[in-house]
């Protein structure tokens, strides 16, 4: 389960990659709740995402991924394997 | 009506449709569609039974299949061909007897359709569809089959299992937006296409400014045109069919322009090449994001065909990318805004107006059969007899100012997807005014159309 400091730490790289200090975050948001979120700016977002909880993804976890919930279980199983 | 009724008469139509374009090829269409259904299946049942080493073979093998399709029927001819070439440069002997294999009706796009289809259930985005008939039907759609738009299965599957209430508002959407279509394809893509043949009939020797400023419109004319009327005819069904084109001369940079032309073939290369691959050089930042484009302008233009001409449209336009990727221009989105009388602003009307130079100069190399008569094309544009007044049986100048009028009103009606959708503007707010529009273009229709032999769309040649 994605703790709260995993949202957290999220919606800060989120606000920092489409430099939107309002935005917030719920596991429901996708790519289609934020203007920005494009194809360009999630591979961004992923390297980003990457950096800060120090983990690499490959490429068919990144794609399977629909929104934020989704990645966040994913970092969720990543940090406690 | 409901869906388990009105999908096979669906179905039963579009293969009628498809006998009657390529009756030689419809059993190749059932025979991918069937594959694919199956594989969709398997992929699924591999993917819940945790084997997911077998769905990735599966999603490989079906996309493989596809690919190969496209290869065996686009480009075999033309590799075998450059590799006998090659090996006589380098002393070996071979030859090749062309197979001239005629590409099936709507291959191009109906793979696309497949492979997005396997891919997307394997991304685990998708249910496979269960229901045959309402697959076979996607995949066959006749309003589509013939040049696309692409329809993604997400989007379009779910329409199949809803029930079809005919509605009239529907039927006048898909009406005035297959009559528009018309309108562009007839009486402005049709009518140019005189002065662009007769100029590349000779290698561009007169009047070479003309075809290379009015090609790109008589192209867009000619594929956003035939686009509209596939849309139209969805809606009238009821379908929501995907966009193609989204007024790609109002962009200010080549990353926008194709963000507005053909979207529902960049999209899925978007989806399927571009991000893939943007991914996985994601450590190499800009030199990835770089390579990654090439490759999927160079995918893009091949698509179009076994030519050099295309790969080196593919190379030219990722060449234009490259000083928006150093700049970061690439990523950035700036929504279109109208200055002054709801006309563009300088600064955006001037950067407009390069983008659609360096698309034409694009078009030059699309339009060429060969490298060589793509670089014979631009050494006559820099003559003098390249923009003198061209002198072509069935061309007046008048037709260009039916572009220009045509273009124009395209770009006030800029935020609908239908340029006739008149009461969205507020505008024509009497019926009868309104059809007193519609028979007016019918009338224009009529009296262009060039009798029973009206020119084929271009893009159905891929």
């Amino acid at each position: 389960m994605p703790t709260p400091d995993i949202y957290s730490r999220l919606t800060a790289v989120f606000r920092d990659v489409f430099d939107d200090d309002a935005l917030t975050l719920t596991p429901a948001t996708s790519a289609a709740d934020i203007d920005e979120w494009d194809s360009l700016s999630h591979v961004q977002l992923i390297v980003a995402v990457e950096q800060e909880f120090g983990l690499r993804f490959t490429s068919r976890e990144i794609l399977r991924w629909q929104n934020v919930g989704e990645m966040a279980e994913a970092i969720a199983a990543k940090l406690n394997a | 009506m409901p869906p388990r009724l009105r999908n096979p008469l669906l179905l039963l139509a579009s293969y009628a449709v498809y006998w009657l374009l390529d009756a030689r090829c419809l059993w190749l269409l059932v025979a991918a569609t069937a594959v694919a259904y199956a594989l969709g299946l398997a992929i699924e049942r591999a993917l819940q039974s945790g084997r997911e080493r077998l769905a990735s073979a599966l999603t490989t093998l079906g996309v493989t299949a596809a690919v190969a399709l496209l290869v065996a029927f686009k480009y075999l001819d033309f590799f075998a061909a450059e590799a006998a070439a090659l090996l006589g440069v380098l002393g070996v002997k071979a030859t090749w007897t062309a197979l001239h294999l005629v590409l099936p009706v709507g291959l191009s796009f109906y793979t696309f359709k497949l492979i997005s289809y396997l891919v997307e259930i394997h991304r685990t985005h998708l249910a496979a569809e269960r229901d045959a008939v309402a697959f076979a039907a996607y995949v066959a759609f006749f309003p589509t089959i013939l040049a696309g738009p692409i329809d993604r299965p997400a989007a379009f599957l779910p329409q199949l299992r809803a029930p079809w209430r005919p509605c009239a508002a529907d039927l006048a959407a898909g009406f005035r937006m297959a009559l528009w279509g018309a309108v562009m394809k007839v009486c402005v893509a049709d009518l140019l296409a005189p002065l662009t043949d007769s100029v590349w009939a000779d290698g561009g020797a007169t009047a070479a400014g003309w075809a290379f400023l009015l090609y790109p419109v008589q192209m867009y004319a000619d594929f956003s045109g035939y686009s509209l009327m596939a849309i139209g005819a969805g809606r009238a069904l009821g379908f929501k069919v995907a966009a193609n084109f989204n007024r790609p001369f109002l962009a200010r940079n080549v990353a926008e322009y194709w963000r507005r032309w053909h979207m529902s073939l960049t999209g899925w290369i978007t989806d399927y090449v571009f991000i893939p691959l943007n991914l996985h050089w994601r450590d190499a930042g800009r030199v990835g994001q770089a390579a990654a484009v090439t490759v999927n302008l160079v995918v893009i233009g091949l698509w179009h065909g076994a030519n050099w001409t295309y790969l080196l449209f593919g190379l030219y336009h990722a060449a234009l990318f490259l000083p928006l990727i150093r700049s970061g221009a690439f990523a950035r989105r700036k929504k279109f805004r109208a200055a002054r009388w709801g006309l563009p602003s300088r600064a955006d009307a001037g950067r407009m107006a390069l983008t659609y130079l360096l698309v034409a100069v694009a078009f030059v190399l699309f339009r060429a059969p060969t490298v060589g008569a793509a670089l014979g094309f631009f050494a006559h544009l820099a003559t003098a007899a390249a923009f003198a007044p061209p002198a072509v049986a069935g061309f007046r100048l008048l037709y260009v100012g039916f572009a220009v009028a045509a273009l124009a009103w395209e770009y006030v009606a800029r935020d609908r997807a239908c340029p006739l959708d008149f009461a969205a503007h507020g505008l024509l707010r009497h019926r009868a005014a309104r059809w007193a529009v519609y028979y007016a273009l019918l009338a224009l229709l009529y009296t262009h159309a060039s009798g029973p032999a009206v020119p084929a769309f271009i893009y159905t040649q891929f």
